[in-house]
């Protein structure tokens, strides 16, 4: 998933950007950079660590993760003047078991101060509804076993643990995935810059950490009670509350540091 | 009958031209193995192909590799069951058991189905819930009820041959075998099994062999006016969804609503095709009826009312179902013999690859 290229790329124009640097960035060859993404997933205040970390919903019950993978996709950034660049073809699977997935980079940004982002937690319908499996590459492949194969179409959040607060304590099981009405569970996710800048240009790579709290799923407009929860394994209202749920509160900015 | 013939005809030369098109644009160092399969042309009395061949040329060497993983039990997860475990050829690649039986003597939740005329398919499964052809491939795989086996897991098992690196190798380039090679072969060989070649077909694009007896006419007679309105045209399905009556209520399986989540779903699963039917006992998407007498008798006087039964089921006097005498039953059953295709059944083919196969003179070129 890192992106090599805009490195290299980098490197060449800077001795362009050096001889150049009064010119607006109009030159096609240094007018655009990379972002780097950085995901911390946690439950709360605490990081969370599989099969560990003992999650609370704000009515206070508990649950654990053994699972929790999600697909973030279709980034947008804006600019303060309400302009936006729609970054193509991303498609990006999180994976708290593998470090590696918590850090993604989107080149080809156009250089310019940004203000906001968004994202699809998920896969738009177009592409998940695909048949072709050569379209499915990378994160997308089904072998990533984020794909439902009896409903074709990708499952966008996955998260599976223990519900500990009950008892006897019992499995928990978020399957969220959908995109047809009137389950479609397509969600856009547009954590704030609470004012940040993030400024994008060739030969940089700024970062934007973001910081995802799993309590979210089932805190957020559709408070969901552990307690009473059967559990999500397929398209329907409940998955789309969910959703819903953690569109509205499990994303938010951490920090943008520009080299 | 001419302008048929002449179809047929024309779409075959079609499809070869296509084919070979294709073929020059092919890397040159694989151009020996784009031997055409021609197994997708259009037979004269179906409608057009919905599966699209471009995306995946039919080609013998694929095809080839299609069939042995087809037949391959290495792909589950305790190395006992293969795709042809369950869709035995003989069969019309249906298994004889009401409810499909995966690793472990694990029961699906359906019949298995016949697998014949994919190519004209919408979609899959009793619901419809898979979309396309190579997708299929991956529901049994991973279903813990039959093959068990995560995608990932299958894939490493490939990559771990020589023989299957080698010969995906062959076809696809150097590299890993990944998801779509894998799926776009195993569906050469599923999207080649096609039955156009029964008694009845060949009575209907008037070819030799293309006669029915009496009765049998009296039962196409009688399937035209009571059946084909939901097991249309020659594929004997118009692949809609529809509520033939099994039931009162749905709570075990409720068909397409599974995936569509509508009340207005319930209960209708997708009208399957009647191909080799005499073959493909027991019957409906959970095999309750053992033999077609029974069937029959359903649609004559054990048609169940429900909210979403089909209109066609109602007649206007107020009875349900499809009234049809002892003597109207026997002149269907009749009929219904007439569609079992030998073409399919027996085509060496589509048969297990034998270890001779294995070594044909096509993979022996491989090498070079
Ligand atoms: C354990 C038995 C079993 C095995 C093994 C199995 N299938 Fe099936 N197959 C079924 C059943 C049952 C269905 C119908 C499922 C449904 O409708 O929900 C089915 C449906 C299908 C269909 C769809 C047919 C239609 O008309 O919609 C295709 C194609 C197919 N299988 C191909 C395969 C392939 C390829 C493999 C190997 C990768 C395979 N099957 C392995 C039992 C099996
Ligand atoms: C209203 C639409 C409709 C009509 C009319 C209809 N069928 Fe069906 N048929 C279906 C559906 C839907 C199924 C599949 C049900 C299931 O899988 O549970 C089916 C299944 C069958 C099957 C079982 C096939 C298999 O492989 O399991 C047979 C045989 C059959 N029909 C024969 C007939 C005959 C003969 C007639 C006319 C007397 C007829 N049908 C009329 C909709 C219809």
């Amino acid at each position: 998933m890192n992106n090599r290229f805009p490195t290299l790329l980098g490197l060449l124009v800077l001795p362009l950007a050096l001889f150049s640097s009064c010119k607006k960035d109009s030159d096609t060859l240094d007018s655009t950079g990379s972002v780097n993404f950085t995901v911390r997933n946690v439950a709360g205040a605490q990081d969370l660590a599989l099969n560990t970390t003992a999650a609370t919903t704000a009515a206070g019950e508990k649950f654990t993760v053994s699972t929790f993978e999600y697909y973030l996709s279709n980034i947008k950034f804006t600019k303060a003047d309400g302009t936006t660049y729609a970054a193509p073809d991303t498609y990006f699977l999180v994976n708290q078991e593998k470090p590696a997935s918590l850090s993604f980079t989107v080149p080809g940004v156009p250089a310019g101060d940004y203000t906001g982002v968004s994202f699809l937690v998920g896969v738009d319908a177009q592409k998940t509804g695909l048949t072709d499996p050569v379209t499915f590459t990378g994160d997308l492949n089904q072998a990533n076993n984020m794909y439902w194969t009896w409903n074709s179409g990708h499952i966008f959040l996955k998260l599976e643990g223990t519900i500990t607060s009950t008892t006897p304590s019992k499995p928990l099981t978020c399957h969220i995935g959908g995109y047809t009405d009137p389950n479609n569970a397509i969600v856009t996710a547009a954590p704030a810059f609470n004012g940040a800048k993030l400024t994008v240009q060739a030969g940089h790579t700024p970062q934007l950490a973001l910081k995802a709290d799993v309590t979210k799923v089932f805190d957020g407009p559709n408070p969901v009670a552990l307690s009473t929860f059967t559990g999500a394994h397929m398209p329907s209202a409940q998955s789309v509350q969910l959703a819903r749920n953690y569109a509205a509160g499990m994303f938010s900015v951490e920090k943008i540091t520009t080299e | 009958m001419a302008a048929r013939r002449r179809t047929w005809w024309v779409g075959q030369r079609i499809s070869w031209l296509l084919l070979a098109t294709l073929g020059i644009a092919g890397s040159a160092a694989v151009a020996h193995l784009r031997r055409p399969a021609a197994a997708l042309a259009v037979p004269a009395n179906f409608p057009a192909l919905v599966y699209e061949v471009a995306k995946n040329q039919p080609n013998e060497a694929t095809f080839e590799l299609g069939r042995q993983l087809f037949y391959d039990p290495r792909l589950s997860s305790d190395g006992t069951i293969s795709c042809g475990s369950c869709h035995q050829q003989s069969r019309a690649f249906t298994d004889g058991q009401a409810l499909a039986l995966g690793v472990a003597g694990r029961r699906s939740a359906r019949n298995t189905p016949a697998l014949q005329n994919l190519g004209w398919h919408r979609s899959f499964m009793a619901d419809g819930g898979v979309r396309g052809l190579e997708l299929q491939a991956l529901a049994p795989l991973t279903s813990p009820q039959e093959m068990n086996e995560p995608l990932a897991d299958a894939l490493a098992k490939l990559n771990a041959d020589p023989e299957y690196r080698r010969r995906f190798a062959a076809i696809y380039g150097p590299g890993k075998i990944d998801t779509p090679q894998f799926l776009k072969a195993l569906a050469q060989f599923t999207s080649a099994l096609i039955s156009a070649d029964s008694r009845y077909d060949k009575y209907v694009r008037h070819e030799p062999g293309g006669t029915l007896t009496a009765p049998e006419q009296r039962g196409l007679a009688l399937f035209q006016q009571k059946c084909s309105g939901c097991h249309a045209t020659d594929l004997f399905t118009d692949e809609s969804f529809r509520n033939n009556g099994l039931d009162r209520t749905f709570p075990v399986d409720s068909g397409r609503a599974h995936i569509s989540q509508l009340p207005a779903d319930a209960g209708r699963f997708r009208v399957p095709s009647l191909r080799n039917v005499a073959r493909t006992a027991p019957y409906m998407h959970d095999g309750r009826f053992a033999t077609l007498p029974e069937v029959l008798a359903h649609y004559a006087h054990g048609v169940r009312p429900s909210r979403t039964l089909d209109p066609l089921l109602r007649q206007p006097d107020g009875r349900l179902g499809l009234p049809m005498s002892a003597q109207e039953q026997q002149a269907l059953l009749a009929f219904l013999n007439t569609l079992t295709d030998n073409s399919l059944l027996t085509n060496p083919r589509f048969a297990p690859p034998s270890v001779a196969a294995r070594h044909q003179p096509t993979l022996a070129g491989v090498g070079r």
